[in-house]
Parts: structure tokens; sequence; C-alpha cells
């Protein structure tokens, strides 16, 4: 018994020093791969929307996910 | 006369009105700018270009040019993510759930067939042998718990979205999966350390000989009655043994490739390493359901061995004869562990 209490101890002890050391080296992608002149992404928010459920629901994802153009139409050029 | 030649007229000018269309068809069918697709030279400007079919040939998927880092970001079209996405959501579920219920029945099935494999109560013998020391029941019990904790966290990335999202609701499902995967994560160092230190202390008991294939041809004692001649590990054990450094080699170099993505792999790389790890990972599961199986319910006496870590002297000499012939040979007072030294476990 103790040398399973040792086991899972050790075993947890060993996770969380794991833990530690690939979050010390681990960045979000919107840090990683962002320049000066790109902004990738932004915390908290992803491609699918924050009302994602797993469903594939036609249309309200897409309009969750990208959105619609707002405001005014634009008028074309005369040139 | 007059009417004559207006009549002759206007048939001369109605024949050439009607003629000319079809004169000049030919020539204006060869008329290069009045085809779709053609250029005035004659020639289809696209006939040239590259294709996907073209680019296919050059490279195993289609890529364009980004500006940030993130090179990766630049792939357009690769074909083997549609294999890959079909083995993940198609044949994995039913490979992972057919083999583990598979030998859930099977074990089931043997149980009910052959029952216990018992240790007649009468013969014990009240003495105890030394079978694992603290030390190996250590590295035994940390690959095992983190073995389990894995499996779990494993199986729920396939079956989890089908089985406990319609049970437990998208939000309690999110948050479980989040931890799962940091416990499969963070888990996996000391399971691949226990995989390690086990192999270590015991690949010098588990090279396979000619007692192994006597074992097997007696059936293991599983068949038949009595138990053949074993030393310390008998054939199933080292089957076992050799399966954990194995599989357990393979689930942490594919795990690694996981851990760190794109380190070394680009993306059919990594859709290959997730396919091993997945499907070594399910026969892992089968292979130690059947140990777990062996060492608890499937023999009576076994769980000692590496519970308390002493088993019965009786139990051994019926299980592992030739490796307590040793021990006795090894220490003048016995393997006993009553009231004198243990018996070393080596």
């Amino acid at each position: 018994m103790k040398a399973f209490a040792a086991a899972v101890i050790a075993a947890i002890a060993l996770g969380v020093l794991a833990m530690y050391a690939l979050t010390s080296n681990q960045t979000f992608a919107y840090q990683a791969f962002a320049t000066s002149g790109t902004r990738v992404s932004e915390p908290g928010i992803n491609l699918v929307g924050p009302k994602w459920n797993g469903m594939p629901v036609v249309g309200e994802a897409n309009d969750a996910a990208h959105g619609k153009a707002e405001g005014e139409a634009s008028h074309p050029k005369r040139s | 006369m007059r009417r004559a030649v207006t009549l002759f007229s206007t048939l001369v000018l109605a024949t050439t009105l009607l003629a000319a269309p079809g004169a000049f068809a030919p020539a204006r069918a060869q008329n290069p700018i009045t085809q779709d697709g053609q250029n005035p030279m004659g020639a289809k400007p696209t006939a040239d270009s590259v294709n996907e079919e073209f680019l296919f040939k050059n490279a195993d998927k289609i890529t364009g040019r980004v500006s940030i880092p993130d090179r990766k970001s630049a792939n357009l079209i690769q074909p083997q993510g549609r294999e890959y996405r079909a083995f993940r959501e198609s044949w994995l579920p039913w490979i992972g759930g057919l083999g583990i219920l598979g030998m859930i029945a099977a074990l089931a099935g043997f149980f009910l067939w052959r029952g216990r494999i018992l240790t007649d109560d009468t013969q014990e013998s009240g003495r105890k042998i030394l079978r694992f020391n603290a030390f190996e029941r250590f590295a035994h019990w940390m690959t095992a718990t983190c073995f389990i904790i894995l499996s779990l966290s494993g199986l729920n990335y396939i079956f989890g979205k089908r089985l406990l999202m319609p049970l437990i609701g998208p939000e309690a499902f999110g948050s479980l999966a989040q931890w799962a995967k940091y416990s499969h994560v963070y888990l996996a160092w000391p399971f691949m350390l226990g995989v390690v230190i086990m192999v270590a202390v015991w690949v010098k008991d588990n090279i396979p000989n000619r007692i192994d294939w006597a074992w097997i041809k007696a059936g293991g004692g599983f068949l038949g009655k009595g138990h053949p001649h074993a030393e310390r590990f008998n054939a199933g054990q080292k089957g076992v043994f050799w399966m954990v450094a194995g599989f357990g080699a393979a689930m942490g170099v594919t795990g690694l490739m996981m851990l760190f993505p794109f380190t070394v792999l680009d993306i059919n790389g990594m859709q290959v390493m997730q396919v091993i790890h997945a499907l070594i990972g399910v026969a892992f599961i089968v292979g130690i359901l059947a140990h777990i199986y062996i060492g608890t319910l499937g023999m009576k006496g076994a769980y000692d061995a590496m519970g308390s870590g002493e088993v019965d002297l009786a139990w051994a000499r019926a299980h592992h004869d030739l490796w307590v012939e040793k021990q006795q040979a090894k220490t003048a007072s016995g393997p006993q562990l009553t009231g004198r030294h243990p018996a070393p476990a080596e």
C-alpha cells in the first residue's frame, strides 16, 4: 500500500512538474505568430463563434462565425 | 422583256443573299476572335498554366505564401487530411469499440468457461516469499495509475463527444475534456519514466528462452491442470513485458511528436503520428485489460505479488518453480520471510 501511495504521489508530482516545464516554453498562437504588421486572431475568440455547440446548424453557425456586413453599400466609383 | 430582266435580277439577288452566309461560314469559323477561350493567335491562354493535377505531381499538398511566421498556415489543399478525417471519424471509433468490447467479452467468456484459477488452500505453506520489492511495485503502480488515466482520457478523444456529451451536456463535457486533455499531456511524463524504469529493472528476467516455448505448448496452466515450469516470469508475463516496452516506446515517441507539434514533422507526418498513436493505444488498452484480469480476478494469489509484494511460497512453487529454486539456492536461510530476512526478489 505504501508503494502504491508513493507511486500516485510521485505521478502527480511529476505531472505538475511537467506542466510547469511545458507551459513555461509555450506561447499562444496569437502571440507566437503575430508580427508588427500582422495580427493573428484574438484571445478568447475562435472561428466557430461563441455559441457553437457541435451541431452542424447551417446558417446560424456561419452567421456567428463570420458575421454579416453592416452599413450602407458602397457606391461604384465614377471615373 | 424588261419585266423578265427585273425578275431575273431579283432571283440573282435573292440567291446571293441566301448563299452568302454559307459561303463565309468556314472563314468565320476559323476566325480566332470569335472562339471562346482563344486569343487572336489561336492559342489557349490557360493551356500552359499550372493546375491542381500538375501541382500534386510535384508535392503531396498545395501551398501558398503567407507573411506571418507560421509557415504551416500556407497550406491550401492537403488531400491526406481527408483520409485522416475519415479514419478519425469513421474507422477509429469502430476499431476502438470492437477491440475493447471484444476483449471484455472474451475475458468474460473465458471466466465463465475456466473460472478463477485457484491454488488449493490446503497446500498453502503459510510462509511468504518476496516477489517484488518496494521499488519494483512503486514503478509498476506509477506506470499503471498513469496508464489508466491516459487510457480514459485517450478514449475520451474518440468516444467523448459521441457518448459523454449527449449525457452530460456540452458545457460539462467541455470542462471534462479540457481536464482530460491536461491529464493526458502531463501524466504522459511519469508514464514514460515508469516504462523506462520497468524495462531497466526487469529486462534481464524477460529474455525469451526454451522454457517459455514449453510453457506455451503446455497451455500455460490456463488450459490443462497443473502449471508448467517457469522462471521469474513465464511466457505470458514476458509477452506483457515486451508489449509494454514496445507499445510504451511507440506511444512515447508518437506522443512526443504531438506534444511538440511540427517540430520534426509536417502536417502529413502529424496525422500519421496520430493514427499510429490511436491504433497502438487501442491495442495497448486491449492487452492491458487481459493483464488486469489475470492479475486480479483471473488467478487467485496473483494480486498479492504486486499488492503487498509477498506471495505464499506454495503459490510461488506452483507458478514459478524454477525461480523459487534459484532464490532458495541464493539464500541459505531459504526464501521465507517470517522471522527471517526476506529473500531478495532479484
